[in-house]
Parts: structure tokens; sequence; C-alpha cells
């Protein structure tokens, strides 16, 4: 950034904080800009030393709590297809089940702590016109050397072990039959939603003097001497579904890796051809084998 | 006695113009708004190429039209690779399809409730005995029968102890072992799904003697002397 200059150079001798400021970083000087304290904080000479304890307000902190329930491992995207069952032959129980499906992920950047602060594996699956995509979006594919890709979502890993190469597909082997994921989708949308189908509110009587407001709320917040306001958060009508929901700990049934093809147990939030994204359960131990599947 | 005549005394407010204004003094003299006359005069100095191998922390200071430009590349766009979509259409058949092979090998449980397509199949009205794998057989009037794939299921109506008893049985549920055709009803249905046999009008009560009947015929035939009876002592 070019330095603003004040419009009257008589003001220029003037010592001013608000003016640049030269510091000398080996020989070559650097001008800086900018705002900047006029006491800057001092460093307690006690307070230094390596085997002191971590601040609880920093990013180390607070990545050294978040590590005990990130994954290991990335995850995949996936697209529901559909809801089936299987029956186990032994002992004859059906057990309802999704049919998810995995199309040409692949590893597009990562995330490291380095640059941006925490460790996250970037996905990508499908394949969309290079056409319609936006010009940095296709420079973000290009130079990485992987295909324009539909979805695009980060999984965060714990460390950067967990970090798969650039450009490597993740199929369906990835997981294995038996082990537990997390399915993350948006719910179906449900529209605007009064409060009775919204927040399960009771209504009001069907009669007894009640008219029009049968399905309303009864009152909003308290009168005088309670505030005599609406506290915020009041459950009211509005737009419901199409929320964010996480199915946590479905055992994966089966794997097709020839036709990218994940079988998780039960049910995931989302209507038929919504993107599923499953990673490792966080609260089940993690899988064993965790050999990377071949591209 | 006028000393000035009244037009010129009207043009008195004029007078102030006459004056010798006092030439306003410039507060700031900025050097940036002075020319010299030599720089008025001279010819425009050209440009002066920047220095070459410029260090990278002084670029930042030149205006943007004297940075160096980065060069333009244009990176191919990579062909997608091969989809597993366009060779599994439709992944939830395909989960299904691998299931019936597993419990339906022969196709032999489709036959027999895809009224639709085969003549020799269940059809409602019919009375069905079925036998599960722990031993308990459950007899009744087929109602309904539901094709939904590998969730295809048939809805079975009898008496127990004078109590109207309905059971929905899974065709191809591995509890399942055997399903026979007792007794076909006498006319064809006109409906689909005979839930008005339900009402105590149409209601057919127990069928317990139609499949007794229909099981000594068959120990009469095949020449045993007890059915075997599985799971119970």
């Amino acid at each position: 950034m070019t330095p603003r200059l004040p419009g009257k150079l008589v003001h220029l001798p003037l010592i001013s904080t608000w003016g640049f400021q030269y510091i000398i970083r080996s020989q070559v000087p650097i001008r800086t800009f900018g705002i900047r304290s006029l006491n800057p904080p001092e460093t307690s000479r006690f307070n230094v030393g390596h085997d002191l304890p971590v601040l609880k307000s920093t990013p180390t902190a607070a990545l050294e709590r978040k590590a005990n329930t990130l994954p290991l491992r990335t995850g995949a995207i996936a697209t529901k297809k559909g809801m089936t069952a299987i029956y186990d032959t032994e002992t004859g129980k059906r057990v309802p089940c999704t049919v998810l499906q995995l199309d040409r992920v692949e590893v597009v950047s990562h995330k490291t702590r380095q640059k941006h602060g925490y460790y996250a594996v970037q996905l990508g699956s499908g394949w969309r016109k290079p056409a319609n995509l936006t010009k940095s979006l296709l420079g973000h594919f290009t130079a990485n050397g992987i295909s324009p890709k539909r979805h695009v979502y980060e999984f965060r890993v714990k460390d950067e072990s967990g970090l798969l190469p650039v450009g490597q597909m993740v199929n369906a082997d990835w997981f294995q039959e038996g082990q537990y994921v997390d399915a993350r989708s948006n719910s179906k949308g449900k529209g605007f939603a009064g409060v009775m189908k919204r927040h399960g509110f009771g209504g009001q009587d069907r009669s007894h003097g009640v008219s029009l407001t049968h399905r309303s709320l009864g009152s909003a917040g308290p009168s005088q001497g309670g505030g005599s306001r609406v506290y915020p958060g009041k459950k009211m009508a509005g737009n419901m579904g199409n929320e964010q929901n996480t199915v946590q700990n479905l055992k994966i049934l089966k794997v097709d890796s020839e036709n990218g093809i994940v079988v998780v147990n039960g049910s995931v939030s989302g209507p038929r051809g919504c993107v599923v994204r499953i990673q490792d359960a966080i609260k089940k131990p993690w899988p064993e084998d965790m050999s990377p599947s071949s591209s | 006695m006028a000393s000035s005549s009244p037009i010129l005394r009207q043009l008195g407010c004029f007078r102030s113009l006459l004056k010798p204004q006092p030439q306003p003094q410039p507060l700031l003299q900025s050097p940036l708004n002075r020319r010299a006359l030599s720089t008025v005069y001279s010819t425009r100095p050209t440009p002066k190429p920047l220095p070459e191998n410029l260090p990278e922390q002084f670029i930042k200071q030149l205006p943007l039209h004297l940075r160096p430009k980065d060069p333009k590349v244009r990176r191919p766009i990579p062909p997608p690779p091969p989809s597993p979509c366009t060779k599994c259409k439709d992944p939830v058949a395909a989960v299904e399809e691998a299931q019936l092979a597993v419990l339906d090998p022969t196709g032999e449980r489709r036959a027999l409730f895809d009224y639709r397509r085969s003549p020799r199949s269940v059809k409602p009205g019919d009375i069905v005995r079925v036998t599960f794998k722990n031993g308990d057989p459950f007899n009744g009037v087929c109602l309904s029968i539901r094709l939904r794939g590998l969730d295809t299921s048939f809805l079975l109506r009898n008496h127990l102890t004078r109590v109207g008893v309905e059971m929905a049985i899974k065709v191809y549920s591995p509890n399942v072992e055997s399903v026979e055709i007792v007794q076909r009803a006498q006319k064809r249905k006109r409906r689909a799904r005979l839930f008005y046999m339900r009402d105590p009008k149409h209601d057919m009560g127990t069928v317990e003697n139609i499949v007794t009947n229909y099981i000594r015929q068959k120990r009469a035939l095949s020449g045993k002397k007890r059915a075997p009876v599985k799971g119970r002592k």
C-alpha cells in the first residue's frame, strides 16, 4: 500500500504516531504503516520460559483442548442416494440403512497450523463445468492440478500426519465395514413454519373464546416489571429445516469401492441427493487400520 | 448648497472598489504549488527506468502501474477422472440386488409373490401357511401383498382364540422358512387389498380347520406318520 501523505507538506516534519516508521531488519529498512498502540504491552521477565504452562486463551491451548475430539484422518464427501434395508442372515434381523455414493472425491488443498491456524484437508467431489466457475476458484483447482469440483468441503484433522497428499483420491474403501462414522448434512427444508411445528408448542384452545389464534404462540414475553420486552432467542415462527445436522455413530454396513457405495446404518438428514459429509466418529475409538486407499 | 451632484452621491457606494486592496498573503507557501521559471521553460524530464534487482521490500512502495507484473500463467484444466456414478446409476437398486442374491438366490420367493407377473403366485384371498425359522407356523388369509423390492411383504389375517390377528410378514426375511398356499381363493378377488374382510360381515373367521385338513392330506401323500415339529418340546 502506498502511504497516505498529508495534503500539506508542512505537517510532515511534525513527529506523529500516525505516520510511518522505519523498522530495520537485516540492514534493509522496511517501512511499516498503520495504527499501533501508544503503550505496547511490556513483556514480563518472569513470564518467559519454555517450561511455563501454555496460557488458556492462546491458539496453542485451543488446539490442545480440541485434540481429543479431532479425527486423525480425513472424511469424505458423499451423496445421499436413498434408503433400503439389509438383512442379517444369521439373526434374521432387518437393519434399515442409507446408501451413500462417493463421486471422484479428491484432495484439493490443505489448511495448516502455520498458515491458517489449524489442520484440515480440503476435499472436492463431483465435476463442474469450468465455464461455470469463477476465475479465482478455477485457478485454485488448476494450481493444484485438480479438475474443477462441484462440492468443496474441509475436514479437520488432528495434526499434519492426517494431511493426505494433494490430488489423492478418496475412495469408498477409505472406510471399513463395521467402523463408525458421523454423517453431517443439511436437513430437509420446511419453509416458514409456525411455532407448533417448529418448536412443538401446544397451541391454543379450539374454543373457550379463542378466535383466530388456534395455532399461534401465547405471550412473547413478560410485561412491565419483567423487562417489558421480548428476550433474545425467543422461539417464534420462522424458517424451519435446511440446517446442518450431524448424526453421530453410524455403523458402516457395506462398502463397495468399485461403485463408490458406502452403506451406513440408520438414517441421515436431508433429502435424496443431498451432500453428506462422513468422517470417523469422534465418540468411538478411531479405526485401527488406517492405510490410505489406493488411488 | 450641494457639494456634489446627486448622481455622483449615488455612485459613492462603489468607492470601496476603487480603494487599493491589500494583497492576500498565502498562509502556507507550499513548495508544490510554486513552479520555478526554469522548470516551466525546460523540457519534461524523461522518466528514468527503475533500477534493476530492486529488493523485494521496496516493490510495495512503488505505485501500482510501476510494479513488475506477475507473468500470466495459463494452466491447463485437468480432465475429470472417471466417475463411479456413470457406472452405477442407481446404487440403492445395486445394494438391494446384492441382498436378494443372498436371500433369494433361485428367485423362488420373488416368483411366489410377484402377483402381477407370475400366475403361480400368492394372490389376495388365498389361505397361506408360513413357517418360521424358530418353528412357529402362522396361517391366515392373505389380505394384501405389498411389492417394494427387498421390503416386499404380505398381510395375513386369522382368528386365534376368537380374536382377530393380523401379521405382516416380510417375504425375503431369513426368518421365514417356507410359505405354502393352502387353498386358493374360490373366485378371483376384484380388489388388490381385501381390508373389507376385517368387517364382521365379511370376516372369514379362523382358518385352522382348512389348514389342519391340508396338513393331514399332505402327510397322507408323503406317507409320513407325523410332521416333524421344529424347536418344540
